[in-house]
């Protein structure tokens, strides 16, 4: 059986540094600047194509210089998990240092899962805030996720991955319950709708005519998915502290995706059309750009969320709610 | 029915503009298209703008609204830094872009100002709302304001705001003259006097690096710090301003606004909340603890300097009296040191050396906040009476901040040798940083007045500012007194040496 020692990793990784200072030597050196706000721990499966993750994390270091501890879980197998360190540099423009970042990459098989907690929790930084970023839908039914999503203050999962949309949400209003900080990408997905919606009401006289009770319908493409429960739970949600009640409708027949709200003989209506976002209110549309975000965009939103997302824990709590409903 | 938005995320969402429409006197010089038009390009770019944002541009050429378009187009794609065109984006924008011609003394172009925003109004929907922004020369300030009043355009159905570019004056009695002009039509609290320094990202992080830490605050007095010096050093010379910066010179341009600003936030009490009232009024507390000097005084603590011709990186470069536009004789400083003292427990006895100066050997602007040596030196060898500890906040370039102390060199024996723990603002966060215009017409546009300077600040800053100018006026100094590419007259060192201390060189 391979093993990991953290000992071991923490050396490599000191030595690391000596390695990349060195390169750095005459006098044009200016030398090797280390960079890192958190640590952040990416579980993924093996067979995903590494280059695809390390492009998602090369465009976060900018931003959200990290120690990043990627775990790349090999399925079945015997108990075997092994290492590798190293590091993620980049040359802000105009500038003449390197910045740098550290990643540790650990291959583990599930029989290892168990060992991984020992091996990553002398590695995290110290004082600095843990995300662990679940990519893999499987984990999230097996025994040992719990254990692995206490390393980390903040789990960020993508319930839009999941096949049984309220019985994932039920999932993790459950977790969340009992105290885990959760972010989920099909919530991140819906930002620009939701301040699309937003932005209408900026303008006070559209307010004004929110006197209800209001009808909320979405569609997502046709099915119940977590995104189409967050949307209509968090309008319902936004409607009710605003004494506004209102019904929430789930389409699941036309191939549309859209939300739409109806208050009296005010209408408002957000609709997907290609790459653009088309918002219609009382006839008179406007369409913004809505390009597809990536795993990088979204990420890059939740790792600037360190602590609870009150808005997002209220609309998980409500969805979790509608998802009993629609069962 | 909702009083507010029912549908705001704060954590998640940017702050965003309400409908309205900002009409830009001055609209075909260089600040707006240098700096306004790309500011607001960005902030459409960032969806902070709401749908029917609409711009009015006036200025005396006679310009079609599509001609308006097309040169603002223009400035956009030449002068917006990190922001490409996007023709989409771009389309939507420019339909919001429109223009009025007209003299900024004749009472015809408000009356069409006027008709424009009721048409704008109803086309866009902007709710009434107006930002008034004058680009102009700083003598028709007061011109365009009464302008403004006569028509009556300060009130209408939504808000109504002024931002004013400095100078703010060009000494205490125009200040407050200009203020009074100003405030025949605008409230004090619709007028919003841009400094641009404020709305930098690290002029803003000093208030986060201050009151969001507990660290620092208990260092941050006369016990434990020695002296503080602020530098804002440009390589470059007057670059075809010789005409209009011959009038102002550096004390005038730089210090009286920007760096008595900069001081004041370093320097102020801790705020009670982040709110404007409560930061202006730490702000304008300590301007106005500031203590005007004699003329003795300013004789020994301030020196102007004005560059001479050189030869720089194998180039020749004129001196400030051979630039075009400049007076072969002028008088003007190209270079102000002033040693500051605050009258209060904080600061008493602290002197604060602020310098700014063109063609100096680089473009550097930062604070070195010099702490006191350790009471008792304790090492052998040539660090043994200690160097005392240093924290450096950078402005621009490269911003961050850097803290200096001693630490032991490996090896055998005690040897201590000065070390630098850098905090990179740059490498910390990636992320963009919006530039100072965006930051500040976005705060104008929420009636956000944190990071505008106040009334009593500017009459505050020139109640300091203008015994110096008045001394300096009065004694003829023998310029040039600097070569180009250096950093400033022999008499600047002196004036630190005479205290003990010597300017940090950045």
């Amino acid at each position: 059986m391979a093993a990991a020692p953290p000992e071991k990793i923490l050396k490599d990784l000191a030595d690391l540094w000596v390695t990349e200072g060195k390169q750095e030597v005459g006098e044009a050196a200016h030398g090797v600047l280390r960079a890192c706000t958190m640590t952040l721990i990416v579980i993924t499966e093996d067979r995903e194509d590494p280059a695809d993750l390390g492009e998602t994390i090369a465009a976060l270091m900018p931003e959200h210089p990290a120690r990043t501890i990627v775990i790349r879980l090999t399925g079945a197998g015997e108990r075997s998990i092994a290492q590798r360190v190293f590091a993620q540099c980049w040359m802000p423009f105009g500038q003449r240092r390197q910045i740098c970042c550290e990643q540790v990459e650990i291959t583990c098989s599930d029989a290892s899962l168990g060992d991984v907690p020992s091996v990553v929790l002398p590695l995290e930084v110290p004082d600095l805030p843990v995300f662990l970023w679940c990519r893999s839908p499987r984990l999230l039914g097996m025994a040992e996720f719990p254990a692995l999503a206490a390393m980390a203050r903040r789990v960020v999962v993508d319930s839009g991955a999941l096949a049984d949309a309220p019985a994932a949400l039920r999932r993790l209003a459950d977790e969340a319950a009992h105290g885990m900080l959760l972010g989920d990408l099909a919530w991140t997905r819906l930002t620009r709708w939701r301040q699309t919606l937003a932005q209408i009401f900026e303008d006070p006289r559209h307010a004004a005519r929110l006197t209800g009770p209001a009808r909320i319908t979405v569609c997502d493409a046709g099915a119940v998915t977590t995104q189409a429960l967050y949307m209509g739970a968090w309008m319902a949600g936004a409607l009710d502290a605003a004494g506004i009640g209102a019904t929430v409708h789930i389409r699941t027949k036309a191939q549309e995706t859209f939300a739409e709200l109806e208050c009296g003989d005010f209408h408002a209506r957000l609709e997907r059309q290609d790459d653009h976002l088309v918002a219609t209110v009382d006839g008179l549309s406007q369409c913004t750009l809505l390009p597809k975000p990536d795993d990088y965009l979204l990420l890059r939103e939740e790792l600037g969320i360190v602590h609870r997302d009150p808005v997002f824990s209220s609309t998980l709590a409500s969805a979790a709610r509608f998802a009993y409903a629609t069962d | 029915m909702p009083q507010e938005n029912p549908f705001q995320d704060p954590l998640r969402f940017e702050r965003r503009v309400p409908p309205c429409a900002v009409v830009i006197f001055g609209a075909n010089g260089d600040l707006t298209k240098r700096k306004l038009l790309p500011a607001l390009y960005r902030l459409a770019y960032d969806r902070r703008l709401a749908p029917g944002f609409a711009i009015v541009g006036t200025s005396r050429t006679p310009l079609s609204d599509d001609q308006f378009r097309d040169k603002m187009k223009e400035a956009v794609a030449a002068f917006s830094e990190d922001t490409k065109l996007d023709e989409d984006l771009w389309k939507t924008f420019a339909g919001g872009l429109h223009y009025v011609a007209g003299d900024i003394g004749d009472a015809a172009l408000y009356q069409r100002i006027g008709e424009k925003l009721a048409h704008l109004d109803q086309a866009h929907q902007t709710g009434g709302n107006v930002l008034f922004y004058l680009s102009t020369q700083p003598s028709q300030y007061a011109l365009a304001a009464q302008g403004i009043g006569a028509a009556g355009l300060q009130h209408g159905a939504g808000w109504r705001r002024l931002v004013v570019e400095k100078p703010f004056g060009h000494d205490l009695a125009s200040a407050r003259e200009l203020s009074d002009r100003l405030h025949e039509v605008f409230d004090e609290s619709a007028i919003f006097r841009i400094d641009h320094y404020l709305g930098k990202e690290t002029v803003q992080n000093i208030l986060a690096f201050r009151f969001g830490n507990g660290i620092f605050e208990p260092l941050w007095n006369r016990r434990y710090i020695n002296h503080i010096e602020i530098t804002a050093a440009e390589s470059i010379g007057v670059e075809g301003r010789g005409a209009y910066y011959q009038e102002a010179g550096a004390l005038a341009d730089m210090i009286q606004n920007h760096l008595l600003q900069v001081m004041a936030t370093i320097a102020m009490e801790p705020c009670a909340s982040f709110r404007a009232t409560s930061v202006r009024d730490e702000r304008s507390k300590l301007l106005r603890s500031m203590k005007p000097m004699t003329p003795d005084e300013i004789r020994q603590n301030s020196v102007a300097g004005q560059y001479g011709p050189a030869r720089i990186g194998g180039e020749d470069v004129p001196g400030f009296r051979q630039e075009p536009g400049v007076n072969p004789a002028s008088t003007t400083d190209t270079y102000a040191a002033v040693t500051l003292s605050v009258e209060n427990w904080r600061w008493a006895g602290v002197p604060f050396y602020v310098r700014t100066g063109k063609r100096l050997p680089k473009r550097v602007t930062e604070i070195a906040i010099h702490f006191n040596q350790a009471p008792l030196a304790i090492f052998e060898g040539e660090l043994a009476d200690g160097t005392p500890n240093l924290l450096i906040v950078r402005i621009q370039p490269e911003e961050g901040i850097s803290l200096k102390f001693l630490s032991k060199r490996p090896g055998a024996g005690m040897k201590l040798r000065p070390v630098s723990m850098d905090f990179n603002y740059g490498s910390s966060f990636g992320e963009r940083s919006p530039s100072a215009y965006e930051t500040l017409l976005l705060d104008a546009l929420l009636d956000d007045a944190t990071l505008y300077t106040r009334q009593d600040m500017v009459e505050a800053s020139w109640a300091v500012v203008e015994p110096i100018q008045n001394v300096w006026r009065e004694e003829s100094v023998d310029f040039p007194n600097y070569a180009a590419g250096t950093w400033g007259p022999d008499a600047a060192d002196a004036m630190l040496a005479r205290r003990g201390h010597t300017w940090r060189k950045p």
